[in-house]
């Protein structure tokens, strides 16, 4: 993956785009429920993907293998050998290789070592340390090599893939020699590179593969796609835990919209407490109000109150409160074992208590109130608290 | 790019991946075999032409110049050297695709022995040669056709 930080435009570009993501997800969060933000915040992830896989398919279909090659470059006789090596440049048996193919009249060499970047370091630009480390090596190796030989080296903070096409551009190689272990390292070049350089470019590509103590073979054709077909697993392998994880946070962002839904719908007021009343005819409206700080209690001080705190109803039959609460909070009449729980929102609303068991019942307010008494009030009928008779 | 002994450190140039990469003149190779079109390649090469080799539809699923999308490397090469084999229909359907979509690029076609009337039609206004032309013969009519290369070394080569 490139980096986004690569030019300033691109930088320029990136910033302002998180910028703004953050500024649509905060201005979610201000202006509407909570749930916007996830929401807005899950369709630009889904946004993200999209373009991602968009991206994806248009590099494919550019990438789409046809090989090719640059003009030969000089006499007929000269010939042009490109080296690709990184973690392999130490090895006896490549030096002896790259001295055994300048050592024939007009042959030129040019030894290129890809920085081995990972992709997060790649991402976020600190390639330094992979390239300083190319750099050491190809220097040792340039040291070591006999003096009078065509040899030169370079090397590219590109991807392995993307510095052999720049050196085509450059020094228009008539052969390819990549290098790399039998098995695949952190921090060594893919043994897939030489079937990738093979499948792009128009010109005969050897690979060497060493083994510590037993010098450079090269691999027949089956071992070259058991390569590839490794490094597909790996990258199938890593592309499904990208996905799941993706998956995951999409689902506990979805999941997340919906307990917020849900436990928002449950804070609205519930103007209707027992559902049966939807049917039956109203048999009463009274009319109540909450007032803080207003009745006069037996300790002195003055208590919340329900301006009406004894209920008659009869059984099956509902009755309308017209409730005005004068207060900044809301307050409750709850009586669990009548099946009656009103939440009286601040304001003027009407709710229906609807009574199916006869009896007389104690409700209470569930919410705190009376502070300044330790919520006395709440404890004491007449107060916030009261009976219900329903017969 | 530093030589034996000294270690001047240069910045790789970005290339963004394109249908042709190298400079005019190119000539696009269709050979299913890879060690023929390899050859072929070697040779025009030498030569002086930068070069792209397509092995053709088989095993690739229909080739993009009989498609909507038409075939970049095709449409901007100086010259195409045709040896799909020519008794085969789906060879033949790029050739008729090439002779409609790219008028102006010149073909040297690689022809079977027997050529029927419908490929005779096909061949029209083309360079034939035989199928068993050897890479120097073809290296020769495209001469013949685009003239000899000047000679030009790539940036830093």
């Amino acid at each position: 993956m490139r980096s986004p930080f690569q030019s300033e435009p691109e930088a320029f570009r990136s910033v302002l785009a998180v910028l703004l993501a953050l500024l649509a997800i905060v201005l979610a969060a201000v202006l509407g429920p909570a749930w916007l933000a996830l929401a807005v915040l899950a369709v630009m992830l889904v946004g993200l993907v999209i373009r991602a896989t968009q991206l994806r398919i248009r590099k494919q279909r550019l990438d789409r293998p046809l090989k090719s090659a640059p003009p030969h470059v000089g006499s007929a006789a000269d010939r042009r050998v490109l080296v690709v090596a990184n973690d392999t440049l130490g090895e006896l048996a490549l030096l002896g290789e790259v001295e055994r193919l300048a050592s024939v009249p007009h042959t030129h060499v040019l030894m290129l070592a890809p920085a081995l970047v990972s992709s997060g370091a790649r991402l976020t630009g600190a390639v330094d340390g992979p390239v300083d480390q190319a750099r050491v090596r190809l220097a040792a190796v340039l040291d070591r090599v006999g003096q009078g030989l065509d040899i030169a080296g370079d090397i590219s903070e590109a991807e392995p893939l993307q510095a052999v096409e720049d050196a085509f551009a450059t020094f228009a190689p008539d052969e390819v020699i990549v290098c790399t272990r039998r098995k695949r390292t952190r921090s060594g070049l893919e043994p897939r590179l030489a079937a990738l350089v093979r499948e792009r470019f128009a010109v005969p590509v050897r690979h060497l593969v060493f083994d510590p103590g037993l010098g450079a073979r090269e691999p027949d054709r089956e071992t070259e796609a058991r390569y590839r077909r490794e490094f597909d697993d790996l990258f199938a392998r890593k592309s499904t835990l990208v996905t799941l994880a993706g998956v995951g946070i999409l689902a506990s962002l979805v999941m997340s919209m919906a307990a917020l839904v849900r436990s928002g719908e449950s804070a609205s007021p519930q103007p209707v407490v027992s559902q049966a009343a939807a049917t039956a005819p109203v048999s009463a409206v009274i009319a109540l109000k909450i007032i803080p700080s207003s009745k006069p209690g037996p300790d002195g001080k003055v208590h919340d109150a329900f301006t009406k705190t004894e209920f008659a109803v009869s059984v099956g039959r509902p009755v309308q409160l017209r409730i005005d609460n004068t207060d900044s909070q809301p307050h409750s009449i709850t009586a669990p074992e009548a099946g009656v729980n009103i939440t009286a929102m601040p304001g003027i609303h009407t709710y229906t208590m609807l009574v199916t068991t006869p009896g007389r019942f104690q409700w209470f307010c569930v919410y705190p109130c009376d502070s300044e008494a330790n919520g006395w009030a709440m404890r004491h009928a007449g107060y916030m608290s009261g009976y219900i008779t329903a017969s | 790019m530093f030589s034996a002994g000294s270690a001047t450190h240069e910045h790789a140039v970005h290339l963004s991946p394109q249908p042709w990469r190298w400079g005019h003149p190119r000539v696009l190779v269709e050979y299913p075999d890879e060690a023929g079109g390899l050859a072929i390649a070697s040779a025009l090469r030498f030569a002086g032409y930068a070069v792209s080799v397509c092995p053709g539809p088989p095993g690739r699923g229909q080739c993009p110049l009989v498609g909507p999308d038409g075939c970049a490397p095709a449409h901007d090469a100086d010259l195409v050297v045709c040896g799909l084999g020519y008794e085969r229909e789906v060879a033949r359907e790029v050739l008729r695709a090439l002779r409609t979509r790219c008028p102006d690029v010149p073909l040297v076609v690689a022809v079977p022995s027997e050529v029927d009337d419908d490929l005779r039609e096909l061949l029209q206004g083309c360079h034939e040669l035989p199928s068993q032309a050897s890479p120097e013969q073809i290296v020769d009519a495209v001469q013949g056709l685009l003239g000899p290369p000047a000679q030009e070394r790539p940036s830093g080569a």
